[in-house]
């Protein structure tokens, strides 16, 4: 995971890189042809303006590279307006200087030693012609440098825009998901189909029926905020939940507990233990005509509050995987993947002969 | 409309059979011939009742609604139950007759039923009695498979059976798909009037057939509605005449 992240990242930078190269390359070359022709246009065909032009352009090319290396190995770009400009303002002095002591000490030897041409074969270095030179560089360098940070800004500003909608639509399919698992519309829309039947055929038990779905549909939907619940508290609401599914299920259901009263006073997330026992009642007790036993235990040890569930395993491979219930109370839990733990707990669902076990260990 | 529909209900919670039968007990021209709570119970019961119309429920212990449906030589109108419409979407795609979801609605049970009815009504022909053994018209329906699609198919709407392996594909539509019979088996339950045996590899559907053409060697070239052709070997040629000029 981090390792493929890490990778993308650097191939997608390689290229970003890539890319600047020959921008800068494209640029360069362009700014080059352009002042060759001018001069040439305007002061006639000397060999040692062109060498000018050539040195000037090599070292604006160099220099703009550097000044970018510079910039992203100290993230000029995290700094505020008035950091990145001062810097970036400094860089283009020292440059700009560093590319006319260059020129000059290539022109000079090279019209020293009569390598190249200029009208009365000399170079004006008076202070006022130096500034000059110094000051037309500089500012293509600030109009690069600019031109530069505006992009840069530009692709910053997408790319964490993308992050946070990305983010957003996950956090929205989580919640979603969440809420799935905490109110299986199965198992509601089923409660409610035998409802209506059990109204005609027995209006008491039908009224109890009506009791324990309230108290079940109350708990997953108060405890939205992630506050861990009691195993008393949590017990409850299972056995609101087993008696709906007893209705559902008959005789196919058989249920075998046994909760070691000290445990009851344990905390746990909520809806973990029903997710358990939903989870068990699909996989277990739904897949086989006859049904099929259902044990819950829960007891206190060293390490904190055990929780086992148990079930026949499914006769075909056929039932869909353990879904959004086993991610939602993995989650819950901090748990990144099955058979890890974590601070609060572990987690795990083995076979164990012809019986599905799921472990569920909360740290106290 | 003197006959009432018949009705089978497949769920494998007795409450909700129940309530099934009690909303169907409101209807009066319907008749619940009978219930069942799992895969084998369903089939058996389809096979001995010969329902119109089964209720059948989405999920069953030992498989699929789907399941039931499964190699079966004819399927009965089939309008699913479910609790939760994420099985709907694939229902919908076999084109049954109709989806419901629990809480069952009287209204749109009586609306599916009627749509039953109103089949069983245009396929019913004047001397129509409902012997198991009758050979199967144009409005009898095969249920096909293949993989995770599947299909509710007139028999009417297939253009031609062809060999495959040991199985027959079934062309119908734009889609095609095999059905685990073999041609022989098939022939001889299918209506002579509808499917014909053109060569040893292939039946055709002679209402589907646009143009007959004489080929080499005294047979006949065939030209389906979808543009494909199917030669009738010189041995079937002669059948074709006689059937023909009926």
């Amino acid at each position: 995971m981090i390792d493929s992240g890490v990778e993308t990242m650097s191939t997608r930078q390689a290229a970003r890189s890539s890319g600047f190269w020959w921008a800068n390359t494209g640029l360069w070359s362009g700014y080059l042809g352009l002042s060759l022709g001018m001069g040439i246009a305007y002061r006639g065909n000397w060999s040692g303006g062109t060498l000018i032009y050539v040195t000037v352009a090599v070292g604006l090319f160099v220099g703009s590279a550097s000044i970018r290396s510079w910039a992203l190995r100290h993230a000029w770009l995290q700094r505020d307006l008035l950091g990145l400009t001062w810097r970036m303002a400094l860089a283009v002095v020292i440059v700009a200087a560093a590319i006319q002591l260059f020129t000059a000490a290539v022109l000079l030897p090279a019209l020293a030693w009569d390598w190249v041409a200029l009208p009365g074969q000399r170079a004006y270095y008076r202070p006022i012609d130096t500034f000059n030179y110094w000051l037309s560089t500089a500012i293509v360098l600030s109009v690069w440098c600019a031109l530069w940070t505006g992009r840069r800004a530009l692709q910053r500003a997408r790319h964490s825009e993308m992050a946070r909608l990305r983010a957003e639509a996950q956090r929205a399919t989580l919640e979603h998901q969440a809420l799935r698992a905490r109110l299986n519309p199965h198992f509601v829309f089923n409660a409610l189909n035998n409802l209506r039947a059990l109204i005609n055929e027995d209006p008491v038990r039908a009224r109890d029926m009506v009791t324990h779905l309230s108290s079940t549909l109350r708990h997953a939907l108060v405890h939205t905020d992630g506050g861990w619940v009691s195993l008393a508290e949590e017990w409850r609401v299972v056995q609101d939940y087993l008696a709906v599914e007893a209705i559902h299920y008959e005789d196919r259901l058989r249920v075998r507990t046994a909760i070691d009263p000290a445990a009851l006073s344990a905390r746990l997330p909520p809806m973990a233990l029903q997710l358990l026992v939903e989870n068990a009642i699909k996989h277990g007790i739904a897949v086989h005509p006859g049904g099929g036993e259902l044990h819950i235990r829960a007891h206190l040890d060293g390490q904190g509050l055990r929780v086992e569930v148990d079930n026949p395993v499914p006769q075909a491979a056929s039932s869909e995987g353990h879904g959004i219930g086993l991610a939602y109370l993995r989650a819950q839990l901090g748990i990144a993947a099955a058979g890890a733990s974590s601070r609060d707990g572990s987690f795990l669902l083995e076979r164990q002969g012809e019986r599905m076990l799921a472990r569920l260990a909360v740290r106290q | 409309m003197s006959r009432s529909l018949r009705v089978l209900i497949v769920d494998d919670a007795r409450l909700a059979r129940s309530e099934l039968r009690t909303l169907l007990a409101a209807i009066p021209w319907v008749a619940c011939v009978g219930e069942a709570d799992d895969v084998p119970a369903a089939r058996e019961a389809i096979l001995r009742e010969q329902p119109d119309l089964v209720l059948l429920d989405v999920q069953l212990p030992s498989g699929e609604g789907f399941d039931v449906l499964d190699g079966l030589e004819t399927v009965p109108m089939v309008v699913f139950v479910t609790a939760y419409d994420q099985y709907a979407v694939r229902a919908f795609e076999t084109n049954a007759l109709d989806y419901l979801v629990k809480p069952v609605e009287a209204g749109r049970l009586q609306a599916a039923l009627e749509r039953g009815r109103e089949r069983v009504a245009a396929a019913a022909t004047p001397a129509a009695t409902n012997a198991p053994r009758d050979p199967l018209g144009a409005e009898d329906q095969v249920f096909l498979r293949d993989g995770e699609r599947c299909w509710f198919v007139a028999l009417g709407e297939i253009r031609r059976i062809v060999v495959d392996g040991n199985y027959a594909r079934l062309w119908f539509r734009d889609q095609n798909a095999v059905l685990a019979r073999s041609l022989s088996t098939l022939e001889a339950r299918l209506s002579p009037a509808l499917f014909f045996r053109a060569n040893r590899n292939t039946l055709v559907n002679l209402r589907r057939v646009r143009a007959i053409e004489p080929s080499l060697g005294d047979g006949y070239e065939l030209t389906l509605d979808d543009g494909s052709q199917v030669e009738v070997s010189r041995r079937q040629a002669r059948e074709l005449r006689e059937r023909l000029a009926l």
